[in-house]
């Protein structure tokens, strides 16, 4: 009898995995991000929490724990239990720090389970119309004259400096890189003439280019972008295999059991799959992107790896 | 021009429209009332609600709390002290002496009045010549907002009540606390102690415990707690005497000009408009001694700047499609939702929603009037709550403001210990608006200066070839030479002939 309810204990404990997995989630779910009230994080962890709530049947509430580029709240998140009730909406800034700060309180790659993208974006290489025929002709200036062609980021530190600084390194051009707060502002900067180039995401550009007051000389993901399949990539015309992303995703604390991680994959698969959701993503200039959790995870590793290259060559102060 | 504009009153004159115009300018009155609560967090919180709206009904709804915010914003200042947004911090220094001597409805009159007028002369510069503005905008690079800033800070640099060296080490004290966080030219983390304090200390917190909390504290330690003014709120005692509504005309004019220009600038706003506005009036005036006891032109003057910065701060949004500050972004955020892209053809490709909008700052400057004016007395009644009861409310708010503005407890312990500073300040007489001006300037004079060396190979000479910019340094070497002029020759009747 006792020899009996022995094997039975594994075998019921087995029964019972699953089952808590059913279970799941029986309470009100959270996402955190580290950014401000109503800026983009803030509204795409709103609207994913919207369509998540609704498959849950639970309550998802979205807590902003804002600074130092989100790095407070991969702090946190980090931290907190693996139980599959915390979530992070993460961005490629996270991928940034990784590489910008000498010390964070938290493992980048190793203190997450990385659930899915949720929308990558390129960013775009504009200058102002007609100044130049192409970004071919944008590498032979800076190269004839190093250092007198000026872009303009949005901050110290920002993907969009870093991606300034990897065109440089690739082409072996020289540019004078200047700082602005946000990139409305280096936008600004660009109309007046104070900067020659701004790198920036298609909805800083985008506009102004279609008003005819920028060209965009290229885009910087590897393969040329579906919604606008007439810009050349940089890979394409003078560095190949420049491929520079950004992106929205999901990750929770190290150590969600997998069929809870699958569970919440699977949702998150399924809101991105609404149109609420994938209007809003492509709103923003993203392409709405599920993915595994690997490739998650490799899309990170690889950046971590360009973006300390970047830092530690251009010679970016580390923070 | 005119039937452009004629063209967006009949889209703000539907009833719905209207409607959502009064509900917006309403509700941003509210929210400027709230201490700490800005429009930011109002804005981000309705959000959501322009996405069952069309694009033209969220932008008179969204703006309207903007522009709301500010002229609500001025009430807390007047009656406690308690500046409700960054720009209504300059209002404290005449509107809340004013209340205290028993004419906190004159004040109030004065502030929604001149705020009225800044806010009509804001529009209509933004009608008439929002593509001019443009062009001098984009004309304002690094070495420009530079010497634009040093000029401020030398004509602000009499905005204390108190001796000159104690206003200047507050002004270098507010630098100090501006100083926290990334270099913007590096990225180096300067007196960054903990990593909340990354992104520097948010102006909302030290302006709201400079002013709000250690106000308080003054009161709970001072004050014996019976001491309730009983108050005439008579409508002839509202209403400013044929005398003192002469006196306002030109610092009305003077501040709705002031803020109209630095509005229009992306990135400096409505706060720095109104401590200019100040410092110009009370750099001109006949009588500078008044200023800080309770004098109206220095009330009119920053309040109808607020407001007047706070509408033509469109321009560039609508123009170029660029914001021009945070509450501009989560603006064109609201129009992206709505599928509208912002950009220099907003006018041509959606004159109904662009001239549609303008008209709504038209309609909702006339409706914050006639909501105010009445509300005067209630406002009014507010002074009657005793002071046992009021503070600690008071306090609540301000910490629920703070906190809702960063989403931040480090940001509300930081109040309260800039609350016990302000205290200790102002027990040593030294001034807390300096400090303020130095943490908005500092900031904005060293990047600027930096971005212009690294983009001019540290050529100083930049600064006199550029035309405008040299314009700004004459200005400032003109403000130099008048003090010390004027500090010679034994003030007397020559300060008018100036102005």
């Amino acid at each position: 009898m006792f020899r009996k309810l022995l094997t039975a204990l594994p075998l019921a404990a087995a029964l019972a995995m699953p089952a808590a997995a059913q279970d799941f989630p029986d309470r009100a779910l959270r996402i955190v991000h580290g950014f401000g009230a109503g800026g983009n994080a803030d509204t795409v962890s709103r609207i994913m929490a919207e369509e998540m709530s609704k498959t849950f049947g639970q309550p998802v509430v979205v807590e902003s724990r804002p600074g130092a580029g989100g790095t407070v709240a991969s702090g946190y998140v980090s931290k907190e239990d693996p139980d599959g009730y915390t979530m992070q909406l993460m961005v490629g800034g996270h991928a940034v720090a990784a590489a910008l700060y000498s010390s964070l309180p938290y493992e980048s790659v190793d203190g997450f389970t990385f659930i899915s993208t949720l929308g990558q974006f390129p960013f775009m290489v504009a200058a102002r119309s007609g100044e130049y025929e192409s970004i071919g002709a944008l590498i032979e200036a800076a190269k004839a004259s190093p250092g007198s062609i000026k872009i303009g980021h949005s901050g110290v530190g920002s993907t969009q400096h870093l991606t300034g600084e990897l065109l440089a390194l690739r082409t072996g051009a020289e540019f004078l890189h200047i700082p602005y707060k946000g990139g409305a502002a280096a936008s600004t900067a660009l109309m007046g003439g104070e900067v020659d180039v701004v790198i920036d995401t298609g909805t800083v550009i985008r506009p102004q280019a279609e008003a005819g007051v920028y060209d965009i000389l290229a885009i910087t993901s590897g393969e040329r972008w579906p919604d606008a399949p007439d810009l050349p990539t940089v890979s394409e015309t003078v560095a190949e295999g420049f491929d520079v992303v950004s992106w929205t995703g999901i990750g929770m604390p190290a150590g969600v059991p997998d069929d809870i991680a699958a569970t919440i994959r699977g949702a998150v698969h399924d809101a991105l799959a609404a149109p609420a959701v994938n209007d809003m993503i492509a709103s923003l200039g993203a392409k709405p992107s599920p993915s595994s959790g690997e490739d998650m995870t490799a899309l990170i590793e690889g950046q971590i790896a360009v973006w300390t290259d970047v830092i530690s060559t251009a010679g970016i102060e580390k923070r | 021009m005119l039937d452009q504009f004629l063209l967006g009153l009949s889209v703000v004159m539907q009833p719905h429209v209207l409607m959502y115009a009064f509900f917006g300018v309403f509700l941003g009155q509210l929210i400027g009332v709230l201490p700490g609560v800005g429009a930011i967090t109002a804005i981000s919180l309705l959000l959501p609600v322009t996405f069952y709206l069309d694009a033209t009904t969220s932008m008179i709804l969204l703006a309207g709390i903007y522009y709301g915010s500010q002229f609500g914003g001025s009430i807390a200042s007047i009656l406690l002290n308690l500046p409700g947004t960054p720009s209504s911090v300059v209002t404290c220094l005449e509107g809340y002496p004013l209340a205290q001597s028993n004419r906190a409805g004159l004040a109030l009159f004065v502030a929604a009045f001149s705020s009225f007028i800044g806010g009509m002369v804001g529009v209509t510069i933004l009608v008439l010549a929002a593509i001019p503005m443009t062009v001098i905008a984009l004309k304002f690079g690094a070495p420009e907002y530079a010497m634009l800033v040093i000029l401020g800070l030398l004509a602000a640099s009499m905005i204390g009540t108190g001796s000159q060296i104690r206003s200047f080490a507050m002004v270098v004290l507010g630098i100090g606390l501006g100083l926290v966080g990334a270099d913007a030219t590096t990225g180096y983390y300067r007196f960054v102690a903990m990593p909340e304090l990354a992104d520097g200390i948010s102006l909302v917190s030290l302006a709201m415990g400079l002013f709000g909390v250690s106000e308080v504290i003054r009161n709970a330690s001072n004050r014996p707690a019976a001491n309730t003014p009983t108050l005439s709120i008579r409508m002839r005692d509202v209403i400013p005497t044929r005398v003192q509504a002469k006196s306002l005309a030109f610092p009305i004019v003077r501040g709705s000009g002031i803020g109209s220009f630095f509005g229009a600038l992306p990135g400096t706003g409505a706060a720095i408009a109104s401590f200019m506005a100040y410092a110009m009036e009370k750099r001109f005036s006949r009588s500078p001694e008044k200023f800080g006891k309770g004098h109206l032109p220095g009330l009119a003057a920053p309040e109808s700047a607020n407001n007047a910065a706070s509408q033509t701060g469109f321009i560039p949004t609508l123009s170029l499609g660029v914001p021009g500050d945070a509450v501009m972004a989560l603006i064109i955020g609201a129009l992206i939702l709505n599928g509208i892209i912002p950009g220099p053809r907003l006018m041509v490709d959606q004159p109904e929603l662009f001239w549609g909008v303008i008209a709504s700052f038209f309609v909702g400057n006339i409706i914050l009037l006639m909501i105010n004016i009445p509300l005067i007395k209630l406002w009014v009644l507010l002074l009657r709550i005793p002071y046992q009861k009021l503070y600690p409310m008071i306090v609540i708010m301000i910490c629920v403001g703070v906190y809702s503005h960063r989403t931040s407890v480090t940001d509300v312990l930081l109040t309260l210990a800039f609350g016990i500073l302000g205290y200790l300040m102002k027990n040593y007489r030294f001034e807390p608006a300096p400090v303020l001006l130095g943490f908005v300037l500092g900031p904005l004079l060293e990047d600027n200066f930096r971005r212009t060396m690294l983009l001019y190979g540290g050529d100083f000479t930049i600064f006199l070839t550029r035309p405008i910019s040299a314009v700004l340094v004459a200005g400032s070497v003109f403000l130099i030479a008048f003090a010390i002029w004027s500090s010679i020759s034994t003030s007397r009747i020559t300060k008018r002939s100036i102005v």
